[in-house]
């Protein structure tokens, strides 16, 4: 292949990251930003046509006085929920696909809500390590079969994360929704790999324990169920930042420090009662009290559809200022004030600000409720067509089923100023006078957690956790492997975002495992077991050393190209780091890795006890975006840059040529391998 | 925009897309651990401990579900003779393996994969199309299992009938381990010395057959070593105590040979004897890894202990923290299997039943007794290809005392220890060995059809798999 034959640009590239709750996906890879796109990795089985639909969809009669209501009342219309998950299937389940035909059909989803072209754009999916052989097979078959699509590169979601993050040697604690994932990585190679979390959808059924962010959640919800949370409620309270795990403390009874409980702890019971104050049934009548409800949230929607935003503002300001005078006067406030300065670990109470979306049904009055017409028994003569649900939204909710779209990403972390710009947008769209309007309103409300925001934190989940990567990493073969992986720790995945779950897990590892010099060797010279032995085993990993190691690289400096790549790119692609490793002569990266190394592996005499360090992995600070957005997500920054370099670096000499060309399946290797091909021309392993 | 480019005449032409591919498993159960993957891959994709956990009534599978539960038993399907003990559980983990976790999720129906809240996930599952599929998860997989050379042939026949019934697996062959350790080093003729978890095997392979005569096996393997340490630890002084990493909260770092200052964890629920002898294992196989050396020779290490024991040790830290210098002893635990008069007494905690070796189980004395076995003209091709295997092999300095062993007891003849050096390619030497044999295309000239065991039952393995 002539080097610049099979090459894309950067931005025709889709990079999809699916995960069993979430999947991340962009269109084009250029920036090596966050990902654009979120989609809820769930697809629903249409009943009459066996189609699986991104959105639960509800058929009801279309009424009277519709754009389309020529024929009149037999109409029916088809109202597509995006936030229901009622009848929803999930395909990808603890890692694991289960349902293949609705992970293809979301596949295509992804794709056509991304781009509309197949012929010119590569695909890079990642995959779970839980994909099996077949699984990965299937979907070559699929997306080459099916689809346009002129290559597929799979990359294995450590090797994704390893990408993201440029070290050579890793291990990657993977957080995910259900499962944890510990894949350790020597050299760009996946040396080892131990999954947390129940075996399969059989195993769940036998009551195996899943594991992964859920359990907290679960946990948490637990805690609080007597105080009237909700899932939803729990969920948020998770990711909120007055949830969080304390730090590790080897001595107390509880392995951590809880803050005192304040004297007026019953108070507490109190809290959540206070919080039940949901939105008012009756806001047809809008009348201007009920903008804003007892709890003084605004009900921004109304107030912008009705019109009195100016009046109703100043009148609000001038409220608020009244309030603050008198509460002025109260000690509590001052009390109150010195209490906030507390960190939340040492606040035996704090509030965290619950937000639900409630939705309206507003019946037009001359209309009856659209509900009781849905029951009607006739069928027959509805429209059944698969394309049906997207010409009858459209002009029925207008901008309402985006704007959901976006509020529930389960990710979005500061919302506060974000409904009122989503709910400006709404007085665009005349409101149809005698159609149901579906209104979402934003209710929040603020509610006080006790010591359940520390207590959620599972000691048996994080030992599940850290015996993981304890087995995963003192499981790798060859032991000169286990210090540099104990020495590059890294967590990724959302469910690791739980404030202080990592260091956590550092200290439960740190406390329990630690391998510490022992005073025998003290007074011998040489050293003892137990050191690291200076074996060129690259436990030193060489931070910085290959920054400016080549010229700098076509794609030039500014967009922050991953050292990797240029690794990668100048010699053996399937291993980027034994460029970086066979620097020093002699070192393990050196060797190419399942060849005949009997001869070359005499030289490594590592027998030492691990680990006697863990530390976490030293995370790039040069690109802010993801500095902002967290490296939990690095698989994503790593999927796009492996995307680069299988799909985008061209001018490679002849060897580089080969090992890109190993890096994914393109429609000429597929025609001629098959869905097989994708063993070998894929960043599985 | 990808083109077509003509295959150059250097490419040799590959196989015609959806021809007859075969994607043949290779399983490779040992008492250990049991390998699964697929064939022409070069590691394993599955390797479980073959200790499995029983709770009430259930067995799981698998490294991560052996954590501390409430009357939670460890078991083991395999016996130590590396033969499968329990079939039952052999089936079970087996499918855990090859079908659960190597093939894709059968999608089964929402009213039994346990996922719809409405229906009661614990319904059993025998209702319908899900249960066909069920039935031949591995129709399109043939499937190569290894065995010990001495396996018995109702064992084999067993074998067969379990992967032909369960998963109507298209086709089957079964494979010894040395002749597939052999495979591995890339010989057809070797003297194959398997040092495994619960035994030790001497085999001479000739031109890809075993040479039944010749088979030695003794316990020399990898439980007899960790008796040995068990032993030592139990006469040393102070006695040293195993403490499990599971039972450790954390741990406080203290003086070499202080006793150890740790938080304990607690469980409300006994542990059992089975479970705690399995994690002990845990910390015995790190032992070995880190400290344990065999003496590498010529001088007898009886008579160098003296210079040894002035040369500086190795310091272990247990998990509970306390740690302690070994010198001479770290030498001492592995002599045994060469010299049975230097090995410690078998440990007398209950529940171990490790014997001691007898003069003729030891290392050297396999060797000799698999030569005697072999035609005489033989022995000089057998000990140029002497291939080294199995996990136990790995300590440090065992190849150069088989060396020394073998140059002392043969004087004159040229030998050559072969021994990957990938720690992997020794510990899965027989599944490698079996992942060439089933990728090669002559595979399906050897393996028995299901046709051929429909006719014949499963005594036809006896007939084919010499």
């Amino acid at each position: 292949m002539s080097a610049q034959a099979g090459k894309w640009k950067e931005e025709q590239i889709l990079v999809i990251c699916p995960g069993s709750h979430t999947t991340m996906a962009c269109y084009g890879c250029s920036e090596l930003a966050p990902p654009t796109h979120r989609f809820p990795t769930r697809m629903f089985r249409d009943e009459e046509t066996g189609e699986w639909r991104p959105n639960h969809t509800e058929k009801r009669r279309k009424l009277n006085g519709s754009s389309h209501g020529a024929e009149g009342q037999e109409e029916w219309e088809y109202i597509e929920d995006p936030d229901s998950t009622d009848g929803a299937t999930y395909p990808i389940q603890g890692g694991r696909i289960t349902n293949m035909d609705a992970f293809l059909a979301f596949l295509e989803h992804v794709h056509q809500s991304l781009t509309t072209t197949y012929h010119n754009t590569p695909i890079m999916l990642m995959a779970s390590p839980q994909w099996t052989r077949p699984d990965c097979e299937e979907i070559a078959r699929y997306i080459f079969e099916q689809t346009r699509t002129p290559a597929l590169c799979l990359i294995h979601s450590g090797i994704a994360t390893q990408y993201g993050l440029k070290w050579p040697n890793l291990t990657v604690v993977d957080v995910g929704f259900q499962k944890v994932d510990v894949t350790c990585i020597y050299d760009s190679r996946v040396v080892s790999h131990k999954d947390v979390g129940a075996s399969d959808a059989l195993a769940v059924a036998e009551g195996e324990e899943i594991s992964g962010g859920e359990v907290f959640t679960r946990k948490l919800l637990g805690l609080l169920e007597d105080k009237g949370f909700t899932y939803e409620m729990a969920e948020q309270l998770k990711k909120s930042n007055v949830c969080e795990v304390l730090p590790y403390v080897p001595d107390s009874e509880k392995l951590m420090d809880l803050p005192e409980e304040a004297p007026g702890a019953e108070k507490a019971a109190e809290a959540a009662p206070k919080a039940e104050v949901a939105a008012d049934d009756d806001a047809a009548a809008a009348g201007e009290s009920k903008l804003v409800d007892e709890e003084g949230v605004l009900n921004v929607a109304e107030l912008v559809v009705s019109g009195q935003a100016k009046e109703f503002l100043a009148k609000k300001e001038k409220e608020k200022a009244a309030k603050a005078a008198k509460k002025g006067k109260e000690k509590e406030a001052a009390e109150a004030a010195a209490k906030s300065r507390l960190p939340n670990s040492r606040k035996a109470k704090n509030i965290f600000h619950y937000e639900e979306v409630v939705q309206e049904e507003i019946p037009p009055e001359e209309v009856t409720p659209a509900k009781e017409n849905g029951q009607a028994p006739a069928n027959g003569d509805a429209p059944k067509d698969g394309d049906a649900p997207k010409d009858a939204d459209a002009p029925k909710d207008g901008e309402a089923p985006k704007d959901e779209d976006e509020q529930s990403k389960p990710e979005t972390t500061s919302e506060d100023t974000k409904p009122a710009a989503e709910s400006a947008t709404t007085p665009a769209e005349p409101a149809k006078p005698s159609l149901p309007v579906i209104r979402n309103k934003r209710i929040r409300r603020d509610i006080e957690v006790g010591l359940e925001r520390f207590l959620f934190a599972d000691r048996a989940e994080i030992d599940r956790i850290s015996t993981a990567i304890y087995r995963a990493v003192q499981s790798i073969d060859d032991m000169y492997m286990r210090p540099p992986c104990w020495e590059n720790l890294v967590f990724v995945g959302n469910g690791a975002r739980i404030r202080g779950l990592r260091d956590n897990i550092i200290q439960t590892l740190n406390a329990r495992h630690l391998i510490s010099p022992s005073t025998a060797t003290i007074f011998t010279s040489e050293l003892p077991s137990n050191l690291g032995t200076p074996s060129g085993t690259g436990s030193q990993t060489p931070t910085g050393s290959y920054i400016g190691a080549g010229p700098p690289h076509q794609l030039g400096p500014s967009s922050g190209v991953n050292p990797l790549l240029q690794a990668a790119t100048t010699s053996n692609m399937g291993v980027p780091g034994s460029v970086i490793g066979g620097g020093a002569p002699g070192t393990p990266g050196g060797q190419t890795p399942g060849g005949d190394a009997a001869v070359t592996n005499g030289s490594h005499h590592f027998h030492s006890q691990t680990p006697t360090q863990i530390k976490l992995a030293t995370l790039p600070t040069y690109l802010s975006e993801w500095t902002k957005n967290g490296f939990e997500e690095a698989m994503f920054l790593g999927a796009q840059v492996a995307a680069r370099l299988a799909f985008c670096v061209h001018n490679l000499d002849a060897q580089g040529v080969e090992s890109q060309r190993l890096m994914s399946l393109s429609r000429v290797d597929f025609n001629e391998l098959g869905p097989k091909g994708i063993r070998s021309h894929s960043m599985l392993a | 925009m990808a083109q077509q480019q003509p295959l150059s005449s250097t490419v040799q032409p590959t196989d015609v897309y959806g021809g007859d591919e075969v994607s043949a498993l290779v399983l490779d159960p040992g008492y250990y651990n049991t390998r699964a993957g697929f064939a022409g891959e070069d590691v394993p994709r599955q390797v479980i401990p073959s200790f499995y956990g029983h709770i009430e009534g259930r067995d799981l599978f698998g490294d991560e579900v052996i954590i501390p539960r409430a009357g939670y038993e460890v078991r083991n399907y395999m016996n130590r003779d590396s033969v499968v003990e329990d079939w039952d559980a052999a089936t079970k983990a087996w499918e855990h393996v090859l079908v659960r976790r190597l093939q894709p999720e059968r999608q089964t129906p929402p009213s039994k994969n346990g996922l719809n809240d409405e229906t009661d996930g614990d319904v059993v599952m025998d209702d319908g199309a899900g249960a066909e599929m069920e039935e031949r998860p591995l129709s399109e997989n043939p499937l190569l299992m290894t065995e010990a050379p001495w396996n018995s042939a109702k064992a084999r026949e067993k074998a067969i009938e379990v992967v032909m019934e369960n998963w109507a697996c298209p086709a089957f062959w079964l494979s010894r381990t040395p002749v597939l350790a052999s495979f591995a080093a890339g010989k057809a003729t070797a003297l194959v010395v398997d040092v495994g978890g619960a035994n030790t095997s001497v085999t001479a392979v000739h031109d890809g057959m075993m040479l039944k005569r010749s088979v030695q096996k003794s316990p020399a393997g990898g439980l007899w070593l960790s008796g040995q340490i068990r032993s030592m630890w139990e006469t040393n002084e102070p006695k040293v105590d195993i403490v499990p990493s599971f039972m450790v909260e954390n741990k406080k770092p203290v003086e070499a040979g202080a006793p150890a200052d740790y938080r304990p964890k607690k469980f409300d629920f006994p542990i059992t004897d089975s479970f705690r002898l399995f994690e002990e294992e845990r910390v015995l196989t790190e032992f070995k890894e880190s400290v344990v050396e065999v003496w590498r020779g010529p001088a007898k290490f009886t008579e160098s202990q003296q210079y040894i024991a002035n040369q500086p040790g190795r310091v272990f830290e247990m998990p509970n923290g306390s740690n302690q210098m070994w010198k001479e002893q770290r030498y001492k635990v592995s002599e045994g299997m060469w010299d049975e008069s230097a090995a410690f007494p078998p440990p007398t905690a209950p529940g171990l039943d490790i014997p001691s070796l007898a003069k003729n189980q030891t290392i050297p004395a396999l060797i000799k007794a698999c030569l005697d076995g072999v035609d005489v003209d033989l022995k000089p091709n057998l000990l140029g290809n002497v291939v080294v295997t199995g996990s136990t092999s790995l300590l440090n300095g065992f190849n150069d005392r088989l060396n020394n062993e073998l140059q002392a007891a043969y004087p004159g003849v040229r030998i050559k220890i072969h021994a990957a050096g990938l720690t992997s390619e020794r510990r899965f030497g027989a599944w490698i060995g079996g992942s060439i044999l089933a990728s090669l295309g002559t595979f399906h000239q050897m393996w028995i059809s299901r046709k051929e065991y429909e006719e014949n039952g499963p005594g036809i393995v006896e007939k084919r798999c010499k």
